[in-house]
């Protein structure tokens, strides 16, 4: 199943995007950073693909830095 | 995600040999814990605790450190926490439940003897627990023979002060627990140069208190048929606890109960198995039992183990105006912990039976990590007590390893279908 995860440079900005997800009411999952991403330790955020662009939105208008979205098979 | 190597080079890690457990976390934890159907939203702040359990954690307890807070490591859930907060210091739980460890605690300690042991001087002697690399110092106890030998071992790497736990529940051993938490008090003074006050020692008190309030609202949740909770998802809050800043996880404990209190109202039977897990601690990160066993159609509505009821239950008094009042609170609470290290260890049957009562459970699995010789001789009165009220039990004794999962599973599933 197609997984979707967002980086983080640091776990305070996944943390400040967690809060912004929940105020939005859009489903989400913190998840430790799967290996095939990065091989740096800590948490991601999974969520579901019909929510990408909302939530491309959200970052931007939220200024969370992010690392960046992406889809593993 | 961040990046910790900085940090964890700073506390002297072996970052090369770290990255093999790095590497393992993240897909354990997805397969086992990711993969469960409608968790409770508030399991995020878990799973967060979880994967930053080696990064952010860590660099909290780097600027306590900065701060000149100390901190210092327990394994026991006998170790009174709240002398280590009355004395401005973190406490924190170390790393002992990974096979990766096993094999260099096997360079310095006998292969026949228990995982947790070999697990936790593999993590020290191989450099690749933080919590050790950040602890200045750590806090031991002779509850069994092999922790207590090992101790002496671990001395070589960092500092060491054992308290001496007794092992029968008389009045002087009451009285001999209390002259060692006053040990301990004073050793924890020299170690921070702050001296522990009644009012410290009361704040304190009234903490560890709060914290065990919120576990036990979380497990009395898990007495609902069926559990809205699964035994994993509450394993891994136990396990947190011994790791997280304290006010912290009473809060999100909290936010998880109240979300638990709203699934309870429209929660339809599920027909699974109902199991209360009883025997030797689960440290993370240990999921072995509970993924075998909620693979299969049951649940494990509560741990009677360290990492379970016995971490909380009793409230330690917070009555009396001296030191000497608030030293034989906290012995007289501690004391009431059922650990198989006593002689004799009745209380624990009568607990298991109570437990299986209050939840309603229909099997127990009695859970031996290999080579503790405490829980597996004790295994024999449990048995015989619990056939007595017609309660099945099974006994696993396991260690960390994957070899033997197939096979737990097959007495597993045959027991479920027993019951």
């Amino acid at each position: 199943m197609e997984k979707n995860y967002i980086l983080f440079p640091n776990h305070s900005q996944g943390l400040k995007l967690e809060a912004v997800l929940k105020a939005n009411k859009i489903k989400y999952v913190i998840s430790p950073t799967p290996r095939k991403l990065s091989s740096c330790c800590g948490i991601s955020i999974m969520y579901r693909k019909e929510d990408e662009e909302r939530i491309k939105t959200l970052i931007e208008e939220n200024s969370v830095e992010v690392t960046g979205l992406y889809t593993l098979e | 995600m961040g990046d910790y190597r900085e940090m964890w080079s700073k506390l002297q890690m072996d970052l090369e040999k770290h990255d093999i457990l790095c590497e393992a976390l993240p897909q354990a934890f997805g397969d086992i814990y990711l993969t469960q159907e409608n968790r409770p939203e508030a399991m995020n702040y878990f799973n967060y605790a979880l994967a930053e359990v080696h990064g952010a954690r860590i660099q909290e307890l780097q600027e306590e450190k900065e701060k000149g807070k100390k901190v210092v490591g327990t394994f026991c859930v006998f170790v009174p926490d709240e002398v280590i907060l009355a004395t401005g210091a973190v406490g924190v739980g170390l790393c002992s439940g990974s096979q990766f460890w096993i094999e260099d605690g096997e360079k310095v300690l006998p292969r026949n003897l228990c995982p947790l042991v070999k697990a936790f001087m593999g993590a020290k002697v191989s450099r690749t627990c933080p919590y050790f690399q950040s602890c200045d110092m750590i806090i031991g106890e002779t509850t069994c023979d092999g922790k207590k030998k090992a101790y002496e071992i671990l001395e070589d790497y960092m500092p060491v002060h054992v308290m001496e736990l007794p092992q029968m529940k008389r009045k002087k051993n009451y009285e001999e627990w209390q002259d060692e938490i006053k040990l301990f008090i004073k050793k924890m003074e020299e170690l921070t140069g702050n001296e522990v006050t009644v009012e410290k020692l009361r704040k304190s008190i009234d903490l560890c208190n709060r914290k065990r309030r919120a576990l036990k609202r979380l497990y009395d949740l898990r007495k609902h048929t069926p559990s809205p909770i699964s035994g994993l998802d509450a394993l891994l809050v136990s396990q947190v606890a011994f790791l997280d800043d304290i006010e912290r996880f009473i809060e999100k404990t909290n936010e998880l109960c109240d979300e638990l209190e709203e699934r309870v109202k429209n929660l339809k039977a599920n027909g699974k198995k109902r199991i209360v897990v009883t025997g030797t601690p689960m440290a993370v990160p240990n999921w072995k039992l509970h993924s075998i066993v909620e693979g299969l159609d049951a649940e494990i509505v509560v741990e009677e183990t360290c990492t379970g009821t016995r971490y909380f239950e009793n409230k330690v008094s917070t009555e009396g105006e001296t030191i000497e009042d608030l030293v034989k609170n906290l012995a007289d609470r501690y004391m009431k912990i059922n650990c198989a290290c006593f002689t004799p260890n009745d209380g624990r049957i009568d607990d298991v039976i109570r437990l299986v009562e209050e939840y309603k459970a229909d099997g127990v699995i009695n859970y031996n990590l290999s080579f503790c010789h405490t829980y597996a001789i004790e295994y024999e009165k449990l048995e015989k007590a619990l056939k007595e009220k017609n309660i099945p039990v099974l006994n696993v004794e396991t260690d960390y390893s994957e070899e033997d999962a197939g096979q737990i599973k097959t007495r597993v599933e045959a027991f479920l279908e027993m019951i």
